[in-house]
């Protein structure tokens, strides 16, 4: 007798039930993220003027290193997409998406994840842009039934309000998901992106941008759910913006497996979670009893949140702590990660009442997708040209109007780029002033970003062994406007002084500030270890109604190591 | 009309108007067939909401969905529907899957009218799996085969049918949603009634497993995996016992495995692995196959050391790696030979 008891092979590679959830830390990187992104993705978001708040520790910002500089890899190719997209105007529907791999040029890679890489394509029979999203299955160790699952949720899916699926094949080890491209990039990105350019103490935005992205991405929920199918990772990382304003939910499913397409082999997953904690409703979080779609209508009450403060309300602790205080406090709302009293008083008790709505902590409670589109708060949502306008305007910004904007004034905004060869090139661009901000951006004057060298992408590998030191300058221009001025100092190669007389030549630093700027300089690079930040007073001094004033960097001047 | 509300129809009524604009919608003609769709999708809706109800009403009564599936029945609907599937919009095929499964599940008692009414009408099956061959119907009617499949009268029809060979191609398709489906509903016809399956297996094992090794050899690595890992599971399915013993007395099915065993990539080979074992535990080997393993005796016992050997957390592997490494160091030579 062959021992076949004692071999039975028991499903080895079974998954977790799908209710059962893993903490993944790089999650939000497996997020479809398409589009433009700007360099300095991984840089201290902007504080009130003068004054640094520490980068965020929370596990869902671990990874963005890999992040930003897979963002920075997609900066090249923009241009050519924006030619393409002209072309692809006159696409024929009749062609179907191809299954070939030859049929799609690959472009620059714009996402990664545990076990996908997303790049931009074009798909040559149709001559029309996509995002491919590629998944690598061998280190997919799990069931390829649960893939199906997902990919199955996706493709019956046909809402404006859903990415859209065009086709999947296989490469090699690889499967290709052909997916459409969202140049906006994810409402993640556009929320930073505001936050690094202008001031978003008091609030990211309005009301009326906030409902209009909400309520689109309602009627995607909406849909999802009339389909019986539940999102579970609704947050802002996972709405995309296209060029057209509009908005779609994404990683639909997706981002269910991608989590959990690790190395199980390697990894005990049993009692573990995925999700994103900070956006978890909390019967997610006990697992005691199954959820419902419910669940995501507590997401979509933090995802509120996180567009009007910037952040989910626990994003600064670890996931466990998270959990705690999903679970044992009260609901948050958008005071509880406020730094002050009526910090983002900017907003009405209709947000908030939404808010309070979606947030708590009995599910059966909460409102129906299709209940909370009747919200008074969404009688401020306005159409997608809207959001074109207000959003995807202000969204990272395109290479190309980079270069259309080149003949403006350096001083104002721009950043500095470091060819191979060394030198500095300025390049202006278009910062979003252009009635595009928030209306809670009135008290205080915009904080613009400069930024230098930190995008050529091949630096960090050539330029030496070390790697370089990020650098950010925070200073007032002649408008007496705050700048951050961001540059690498790759050491044993860099001087101080060649530094800050680069900085004087490109009109950012006044000449007479030179020699504060160099001692600084060196001083801060050769005690990196132990010095952070040098905050230091300015030769040119302070106009006449002026008080000098560290804090403020009045008559000051700081240069900080941002990694 | 107190039972259906002011603008509800009979089932009678509904099942007819459907009727009449799929036939519509089936003669074609351009402005026609738009507005003809527009109907099926109404229509579908009106059905399948008496089936599932809506936020606002309960699905109807036993007595008026058993006169909607007797409708059905009579005029032919779900035949037509499913010959239809490919003109009718998004959200309407969608629905027709729905409305098909429900009354698939309808029961009264004991008995399944539905099931019985498709015995009679194989033809609907036969329709549901050439629905693999058109891509915008392909998973639509994959959801509906594999409801199919659960009922053992209609997995006995589809496993005996000639069509049956064709999921060995549909597997394979370029489109990975599509073949993924198609796999899923193969996999549910050979695993899902054990008694059948294992009839099914050895009555036809020849044409199966001659068909079957295309699978293992394809150049589509997802079909490479899958079938692997469904061979294995087949195998060591003890209601399959007189069919494992036929496998592993083939030396080529030996053969293959080993050489999968040094594939490239880790999940073939592991799930390699969980197929070769059955060769090596098997008490009777028959000549050819212990021939083999003499053979390579040594190198196999080199490689099982080193074999995936941090997957040192999985312990029930690890016993049965090492129970073949045992296995196959005392292996000896037949007396005589």
């Amino acid at each position: 007798m062959v021992k076949v008891g004692h071999f039975r092979k028991e499903e080895t590679f079974t998954l977790e039930p799908t209710d059962q959830v893993i903490f993944e830390n790089s999650r939000f990187l497996s997020t479809l993220v398409v589009g433009k992104k700007k360099t300095q993705a991984d840089i201290l978001p902007s504080g009130s003027p003068g004054i640094f708040r520490q980068k965020s520790t929370s596990s869902d910002y671990l990874s963005l290193g890999d992040y930003a500089r897979a963002a920075r890899n997609s900066l090249g190719n923009i241009g050519n997409v924006l030619s393409r997209k002209m072309a692809a105007s006159t696409v024929q529907t009749s062609i179907p998406w191809p299954n070939s791999k030859d049929d799609y040029e690959l472009g620059k890679v714009i996402g990664v994840g545990a076990t996908a890489v997303v790049h931009e394509a074009l798909c040559k029979p149709r001559n029309e842009k996509c995002a491919i999203k590629r998944i690598n299955l061998e280190k997919w160790n799990t069931s390829m039934d649960e893939l199906l699952k997902e990919i199955q949720a996706m493709s019956s899916c046909n809402h404006e309000n859903v990415v859209t699926y065009h086709t999947s094949f296989v490469v090699r080890e690889e499967l290709w998901l052909v997916l459409r491209l969202l140049e906006g990039g994810s409402l993640l990105d556009i929320i930073k992106h505001k936050m690094r350019t202008a001031n978003c103490r008091n609030g990211v935005f309005d009301e009326p941008v906030i409902a209009t992205v909400l309520r689109e991405v309602l009627k995607g929920l909406e849909y999802f759910h009339n389909n019986g199918q539940i999102h579970r990772d609704i947050k802002a990382g996972n709405i995309l913006l296209g060029e057209d304003g509009t908005v779609q939910i994404a990683d639909f499913g997706v981002s269910a497996w991608l989590a959990t397409g690790r190395d199980l082999s390697r990894q005990k997953m049993r009692h573990t979670f995925v999700g994103t904690p900070c956006w978890m409703a909390p019967e997610v979080m006990e697992q005691d009893h199954g959820y419902d779609f419910k669940a995501d209508i507590w997401s979509f009450g933090i995802t509120a949140i996180e567009m009007a403060t910037g952040t989910a309300p626990y994003h600064k602790y670890p996931p466990m702590k998270v959990l705690m205080l999903t679970l044992q406090n009260d609901p948050p709302n958008l005071d509880t990660g406020a730094e002050e009293k009526d910090q983002f008083k900017v907003y009405g008790k209709t947000f908030r009442k939404m808010i309070v709505d979606c947030l708590q902590k009995e599910p059966n409670k909460r409102p129906s997708a299709s209940e909370l589109l009747k919200h008074p708060f969404f009688k401020k949502a306005k159409d997608k040209k809207y959001l074109q306008q207000t959003l995807v305007a202000i969204g990272p910004s395109l290479e190309t109007r980079v270069q259309k904007a080149s003949k403006r004034q350096p001083g104002a905004s721009g950043r500095l780029h470091r060819k191979e060869t060394g030198e500095w090139v300025w390049s202006s661009e278009d910062e979003g002033d252009d009635g595009g901000e928030s209306d809670t951006d009135t008290e205080s004057r915009p904080l613009n970003i400069i930024s230098a060298g930190s995008d050529s992408e091949h630096e960090e590998s050539s330029e030496s062994d070390t790697p370089p030191v990020n650098l950010v300058l925070r200073m007032r221009n002649s408008k007496k406007e705050l700048n951050d001025i961001r540059f690498e100092f790759a050491v044993g190669k860099d001087s101080a002084d060649g530094i800050a007389s680069e900085l004087v030549g490109a009109g950012l630093v006044d000449s007479r500030d030179m020699a504060a700027i160099t001692n600084n300089l060196q001083k801060l690079v050769e005690s990196r270890e132990n010095l952070k930040v040098v905050t230091f007073p300015l030769n040119s001094g302070v106009n006449n109604n002026e008080t000098p004033d560290d804090k403020a960097l009045i008559g000051f001047a700081q240069i900080s190591i941002t990694d | 009309m107190p039972l259906f509300g002011k603008s509800q129809k009979s089932p009678a009524d509904v099942v007819r108007a459907l009727k009449e604009s799929v036939n519509a919608l089936e003669r074609g003609g351009e402005k026609k067939a738009e507005k003809a769709q527009e109907d099926v999708s109404k229509n579908l809706v009106l059905i399948k909401n008496m089936l599932y109800g809506t936020s606002d009403a309960e699905p109807q009564t036993d007595i008026i969905v058993a006169q909607l599936a007797q409708e059905l029945y009579n005029s032919n609907l779900l035949l037509l529907l499913i010959q239809n599937l490919s003109k009718i919009d998004f959200e309407g095929k969608k629905d027709v899957a729905q409305v098909f499964n429900n009354i698939l599940r309808r029961q009264i008692g004991t008995r399944s009218p539905t099931v019985e009414y498709i015995c009679t009408k194989p033809e609907i099956l036969f329709q549901l799996m050439a629905g693999y061959e058109t891509q915008e119907i392909a998973l639509n009617c994959g959801t509906m085969l594999r409801e199919c499949a659960r009922y053992e009268a209609l997995a006995k029809i589809m496993l005996n049918s000639e069509d049956f060979y064709n999921f060995f191609t549909y597997v394979e398709v370029s489109t990975f949603d599509i073949a993924s489906d198609a796999f899923s509903t193969f996999k549910e016809l050979l695993t899902r009634h054990k008694i059948l399956c294992a009839e099914f297996l050895e009555t036809n094992y020849e044409k199966v497993f001659s068909h079957y090794q295309r699978l293992l050899n394809s150049e589509n690595y997802v079909t490479r995996r899958q079938s692997l890992k469904l061979l294995g599971e087949l195998l060591l399915d003890r209601h399959n016992f007189t069919v494992m013993t036929r496998y592993i007395s083939n030396p080529d099915n030996l053969k293959l495995m080993m050489n999968m065993l040094k594939e490239r990539s880790r999940n073939i080979q592991f799930e390699a692995f969980h197929v070769f074992k059955v060769f090596v535990a098997n008490p009777n080997k028959p000549k050819p196959i212990l021939d083999i393993l003499l053979r390579n005796q040594e190198k196999l016992v080199e490689f099982l050391m080193k074999f995936h050997t941090d997957r040192a957390e999985d312990e029930q592997f690890n016993d049965e790696k090492a129970y073949l490494i045992r296995q196959i160091q005392e292996l000896r030579p037949v007396p005589g030979h």
